[in-house]
């Protein structure tokens, strides 16, 4: 009886409830999707399957940890057993509402073929296959490159879930004791790439397969080109003697930008790999310091450091010298130290280092010159861009002695890149090699 | 015989008082020489007195010298910190005003965006102000959307030909087409620049930028004059330090 009179509230209540749902399936565009449907604001969830192949474990940690690196999405590890339970057998379907319950809005499967991997992203919101696509697997197990095919297959399951591309095929050279070394963006896969001589400042060229430092001779600090697959490497004959530093390649890879004595100070100069005999001047510091150039990404402005008014601040020019501003808050008799700039991938931001309790991590909005302090524990100190352009490594001593880290920038989350004490002067590559992809495969397919 | 006794008698006289002459000239001669050891003596001591004299007053004026010269020494040193600290002061307070300047104008924009503007005709909304549409210029050209921001810079000078920031807008309508890749507009568009507002500091970059583009483009006369331009018009610009280089590459 008492059922019967709330018969009407209760229809009201359902009828109430469903139509927003209905009104936003209506209002739900057809057409282009990029991306999972998942809530507006909250990092879906996501659990991969384990993978049944020789070393699947392996390559089901790789992905999962990469997932996990990019701060796009919240892995969700489930124990293998478990899973192996609710994989469905050939033909069968995913049982979608039960992952939906443990919070995932995409499973990740991936299951080995002839030559790769064959790896799928299901949309747990819509039942449905997102994406999946084969990826060939050439390099021998569980070399370097090898690691390398699995994060770039990480990094193209990222771009179908959430539309941005991961940074996890990608590694970071820096400088420990006297040399330079290099490790995978996951922190695995350290190697010395240099011996024997003092070396600083490395940076990538965008090709990922050539690199610039700076090395001390007899003749003084010169810059030498190294060719990583060949191992050949070659002084910049253009280079005088005394002191070079700082070297960066244009976005194009067609020059080379580094600091050089000048008039008694340091300047920075320009040259083109082609002719790298012609040296170009881009700063005029009349005696003071300007060091540390880095490139806008369409290569046509320079951020750079120099001490012109009197301490270390950021600037910006256009590539060619002119045009030049300063970019950082000037305090007139101030005796601020900020240095190290490094221009975002997207362009919107400029990484540096400043005095602010100790030498600290800030952000600086190009739009609105507003500034955000991204460390507050430790030194922190030189800051480079993951290709991804939301990820930074620096050198930080918040562990007692000078590592890398890498920090999330939009939520601050941190995790250590090494382990071993001494790791300075990181520089970040581009995405290394493309993907090796043999075939495409439908895009939204009903499952 | 007799002839030549007679000549004897006449020569020996003269032989005699010659003989007598050289003596007492000889005599003379002595007391000459000592008179004169005598003088020289005297002169000698006299002179290494004034020598003595005068050596002491160059040693007097050594130290003089010295001193002057120490404290001129310490002069120019005092003199040469004080131009560095007022030439470093002085680029503080540039680097202020270009700041300063680069605020006054997002401010102005600001203000111009809540200050009601007057409408043009035939139109019923307001009209934005010169600094409004320079930041929207910038701000557009900031993200990249070069079409859009020269359309804001020439909305601007248009509107405002003789806004403070007319020379901007002309030198930004050039970036816009340089960005484009579009060499021969970003040319005409600099050298207006130079032609229209050749007192602002926009000036010098736009020429040398000229002068860089045609160096590219292998037009070397082209490049070195525009560089001589540069160092003539504008010689203490940072543009005449860099085009001094270029000029010597160029050699």
């Amino acid at each position: 009886m008492m059922l019967r009179a709330f018969r009407p509230a209760i229809a009201l209540v359902i009828v109430l409830t469903a139509l927003p749902l209905a009104v936003a399936s209506q209002e739900t565009p057809r057409g282009v999707r990029i991306g999972l449907s998942y809530g507006a604001g909250v990092k879906p969830g996501v659990i991969v399957m384990p993978v049944e192949a020789t070393r699947g474990d392996s390559v089901r940690a790789i992905v999962q940890r990469d997932l996990d690196y990019g701060d796009r999405v919240t892995v969700i590890a489930l124990d293998s057993a478990a899973l192996r339970g609710l994989t469905p057998a050939a033909g069968r379907r995913f049982n979608y509402q039960l992952f939906s319950r443990l919070g995932a809005a995409a499973i990740v499967r991936i299951v080995p073929t002839a030559g790769g991997y064959r790896a799928e992203v299901h949309d747990v919101t819509v039942r449905r296959v997102l994406r999946a696509d084969t990826f060939a697997v050439a390099a021998a197990r569980p070399s370097g490159e090898w690691r390398m095919e699995i994060h770039g297959m990480a990094d193209e399951m990222e771009r179908w879930i959430t539309g941005v591309k991961g940074m996890a095929r990608s590694r970071v050279l820096f400088v420990r004791g006297s040399d330079v070394w290099m490790v995978d963006s996951d922190g695995a896969n350290q190697r010395q790439i240099t011996r024997g001589a003092l070396t600083l400042s490395p940076a990538w060229h965008p090709n990922g397969r050539m690199i610039a430092y700076s090395r001390y001779g007899s003749a003084g600090t010169r810059i030498e080109l190294h060719d990583l697959e060949t191992g050949s490497r070659r002084i910049v004959r253009a280079t005088p003697e005394g002191l070079n530093i700082t070297p960066a390649f244009s976005p194009d890879g067609q020059h080379l930008v580094w600091a050089t004595n000048r008039e008694g100070g340091t300047e920075i100069v320009a040259a083109s790999l082609a002719n790298l005999a012609s040296v170009r001047r881009v700063t005029v510091g009349r005696g003071t310091d300007n060091t540390s150039p880095s490139f806008s990404p369409d290569g046509r402005k320079i951020a750079f450091m120099s001490g012109r008014a009197g301490q270390p601040e950021v600037y910006i020019s256009d590539s060619d010298g002119t045009n030049v501003q300063l970019l950082t808050e000037f305090t007139f008799g101030g005796t601020s130290y900020r240095a190290s700039p490094a221009w975002s991938p997207d362009g919107r931001l400029i990484a540096y280092q400043a005095t602010a309790g100790g030498f600290q991590i800030m952000l600086l909005n190009l739009r609105d010159r507003s500034v955000k302090q991204l460390t507050s524990t430790g030194v922190n100190e030189d800051p480079s861009w993951a290709p991804d352009g939301r990820h930074l490594v620096f050198t930080s001593s918040r562990s007692g002695v000078q590592q890398l880290w890498v920090i999330d920038s939009e939520s601050g989350r941190l995790r250590q890149l090494t382990h071993a004490a001494g790791a300075r002067l990181a520089d970040w590559s581009p995405y290394l090699a493309p993907t090796l992809s043999t075939e495409q495969h439908v895009t939204n397919t009903p499952d | 015989m007799p002839r030549r006794g007679a000549r004897l008698l006449v020569a020996l006289p003269l032989v005699v008082a010659g003989c007598m002459a050289t003596k007492s000239d000889v005599t003379v001669l002595q007391q000459d020489i000592m008179l004169v050891r005598a003088e020289a003596a005297q002169s000698d001591s006299a002179r290494r007195q004034e020598i003595q004299r005068i050596m002491r007053s160059m040693q007097s004026l050594t130290d003089s010298m010295s001193a002057v010269a120490t404290r001129l020494t310490r002069l120019r040193a005092d003199v040469s910190g004080r131009f560095s600290a007022i030439e470093e002061d002085t680029r503080r307070l540039q680097e202020l005003a270009g700041q300063s300047q680069s605020r006054m104008q997002e401010l102005r924009a600001a203000v111009e965006s809540r200050v009601p503007a007057p409408t043009t005709p035939g139109s019923a909304a307001p009209a934005p102000g010169p600094n409004q549409l320079y930041q929207l210029g910038r701000d557009q050209l900031l993200r990249g959307s070069t079409a859009a921001a020269r359309t804001a810079f020439e909305d601007l000078l248009a509107r405002y030909p003789e806004a403070d920031v007319a020379a901007d807008a002309q030198f930004y309508i050039g970036e816009t087409h340089a960005a484009e890749g579009n060499a021969e507009a970003a040319d005409q568009a600099y050298a207006r620049v130079a032609s229209a507002y050749p007192r602002s500091p926009r000036a010098a970059t736009a020429t040398y930028k000229r002068a860089v583009a045609a160096e590219g483009a292998r037009r070397t006369r082209d490049a070195r004059r525009l560089y001589n331009e540069v160092i003539s018009k504008f010689p203490r610009s940072d543009e005449a330090a860099l085009a001094r280089d270029r000029l010597r590459d160029l050699q």
